[in-house]
């Protein structure tokens, strides 16, 4: 009887596993068929000359090349302004908070987490509203508002992986830098945040991740058709994500559709891109720390 | 409790009482540890001999919801006095943890880490820190030939002795240890407990031990907690041949839960 359980519960977890495997397999699989072929230079540039395309001399229209732009320099910005305060709050959280006001921050952080990434863009743009009526009459929709909801949708991420990693560090590892004679700040800095390192850059890298792929927040907060390059931090700007949405909903040819796949493969493979850019970091990291 | 004369006590215990929260671990030890002695402190689990220990660094502080009443004296200064820095205790009072935990970082590395951060510079200090506390440790004849090696290629007993050298390069006067040997094989335990016998000519040691034989072995005197009270203090051969109270006769012929 328990035998037969046993046998039940590993093929349930072994198909289950297996799943996952065919379902990104299928997943490439059709994205590959239909985004391979129209992967092209008309693709990114249209029939703008390629070299004067990537440096913004030429105006580029229906293609990639302004939405990659767009939206690494969204990444980018999301990032520079998320994981400094995120890991600065997750420090705080872990090291320094005590109980009650820890638990008012945690509560705050989940509600945060838990806010639908819409609701980002809508505050957002109810900022720019309020901007409006006030003292900025000329506020407008732009990249640095987007890249600042972006962030505030990917900061609780980043504040709990820190929290988390640092948290499950072993209890007598963290009495080692006092052991020594080592204060607060010396034992997180050199001991505590180089140990946790590896879990805080995985958080690093799904936020990052999860800021190229939303769509919603910037829907409301400056992303455009056709926008081209990002003209600096204030002007609209166009995105991957965007131009997929966009383009599947509005195409006029399937030539059109099939380019839609051909961008999202862009994506993904911008998206890798990130992740082993992150990875290559954590090795240098990792690297630099178990020098001398 | 037999009234047990120091002669030259380093650390001074007076009515210390420990609090977790509203719940009490140690209900007014009075004990004091002599000069360059080991002493071991012995007791079931959770009678409160880690808490104890802890007391004598403040390493308890780092948990927020604890509460010291009492004095404990380092060389006659309470080190509960508002004046006292905190920093300078731990340097004074080292300490070894159950698990050995060296950091990632090469053997010559793990010694001199924490003085390295703290912001000492000095190359030839390093170098004389690294072989004295080596040597101290009893680590340095295996080790010397590959001192820029990981230390995570060390055995188990090396990277305790690796760990005691950590502690003994910030120069401490007293060096605290919890299990330091609760995780070893039988021969690094042997070693160890050779190593904590040579330590005794430099430091003043206490021990946390669940391991009776350990105690009556590397150990002068021996204290024995119950329930977060002291119930016997005296030399460990006195202790363990004819100790004067029931509990403590229970415990070490193991009539004790
Ligand atoms: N961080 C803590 N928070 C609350 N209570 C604690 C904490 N640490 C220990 N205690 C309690 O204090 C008492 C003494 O614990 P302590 O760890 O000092 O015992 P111990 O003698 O070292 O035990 P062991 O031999 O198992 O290590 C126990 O009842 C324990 O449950
Ligand atoms: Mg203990």
């Amino acid at each position: 009887m328990s035998r037969l359980l046993d046998i039940c519960v590993y093929s349930w977890s072994w198909l289950a596993t297996i799943k996952i495997f065919l379902v990104i397999g299928c997943l490439l699989w059709f994205l590959l068929s239909r985004g391979l072929p129209t992967l092209s230079k008309e693709l990114f540039f249209g029939d703008a000359p390629v070299l004067q395309a990537i440096f913004g001399q030429v105006r580029v229209w229906d293609a990639l090349w302004p939405a990659c732009v767009g939206t690494l320099l969204l990444v980018l910005l999301a990032g520079l302004i998320a994981v400094p305060l995120g890991i600065a709050s997750g420090i705080y959280l872990a090291c320094y908070a005590s109980s009650p006001f820890k638990r008012i921050l945690s509560m705050s952080v989940e509600l945060l987490a838990g806010t639908p990434s819409i609701v980002m863009g809508l505050f957002g743009f109810a900022l720019i509203l309020f901007l409006r009526d006030t003292f900025l009459p000329e506020a407008n929709t732009s990249l640095l508002l987007a890249s600042l909801c972006l962030a505030l949708l990917i900061l609780p991420y980043l504040i709990f992986t820190t929290q988390v990693a640092l948290e499950s560090l072993a209890d007598e590892y963290q009495l080692i830098g006092p052991s020594l004679g080592l204060t607060q700040v010396q034992t997180v800095f050199h001991i505590l945040l180089p140990a946790a390192g590896r879990s805080i850059l995985g958080g690093v890298v799904l936020a990052i991740g999860r800021a190229a792929e939303d769509t919603a927040v910037i829907m409301l907060t400056g992303v455009i058709a056709n926008a081209g390059l990002p003209h600096g931090l204030f002007g609209k700007f166009e995105a991957l994500p965007f131009r997929i949405y966009y383009l599947a909903a509005e195409y006029q040819s399937p030539a059109e559709l099939n380019s839609a796949y051909g961008t999202a493969l862009v994506l993904l493979a911008l998206t890798g891109l990130l992740y082993s850019g992150a990875f290559a970091l954590h090795k240098t990291l990792e690297w630099q720390w178990n020098q001398h | 409790m037999s009234a047990f004369k120091i002669d030259n006590p380093v650390i001074e215990v007076e009515n210390l009482r420990f609090y977790y929260g509203d719940s009490r671990a140690i209900h007014g030890v009075d004990i004091a540890f002599p000069e360059k002695q080991v002493t071991a402190l012995i007791g079931p689990s959770g009678c409160g001999k880690s808490t104890l220990l802890r007391c004598f660094n403040r390493m308890n502080d780092l948990i927020d919801i604890s509460r010291v009443e009492g004095k404990v004296l380092l060389d006659g200064e309470n080190i509960y006095d508002k004046s006292t820095d905190i920093i300078e205790l731990r340097r004074q009072v080292g300490m070894v943890f159950q698990k050995s935990n060296p950091f990632p970082k090469s053997i010559y590395e793990n010694v001199i880490y924490g003085l390295r951060i703290a912001g000492e510079k000095d190359k030839k200090l390093f170098e004389e820190r690294v072989e004295t506390s080596l040597k101290g440790a009893a680590l340095w004849d295996e080790v010397k030939d590959r001192l820029h090696e990981s230390a995570l290629g060390l055995s188990g007993g090396q990277m305790q002795r690796l760990c005691i050298a950590r502690a003994i390069a910030v120069n401490p006067k007293v060096i605290l240890m919890d299990e330091p040997c609760s995780a070893l094989d039988p021969k690094s335990t042997a070693r160890v407990e050779e190593l904590i016998g040579e330590l005794r000519e430099n430091f003043t040691i206490i021990i946390v031990t669940h391991n009776m034989q350990q105690a009556a072995r590397v150990s002068d005197n021996t204290a024995f907690l119950f329930e977060g009270n002291l119930i016997e203090y005296g030399l460990t051969d006195q202790l363990f041949v004819k100790p004067q109270n029931k509990q403590t006769e229970d415990y070490i012929t193991g009539r004790f839960g």
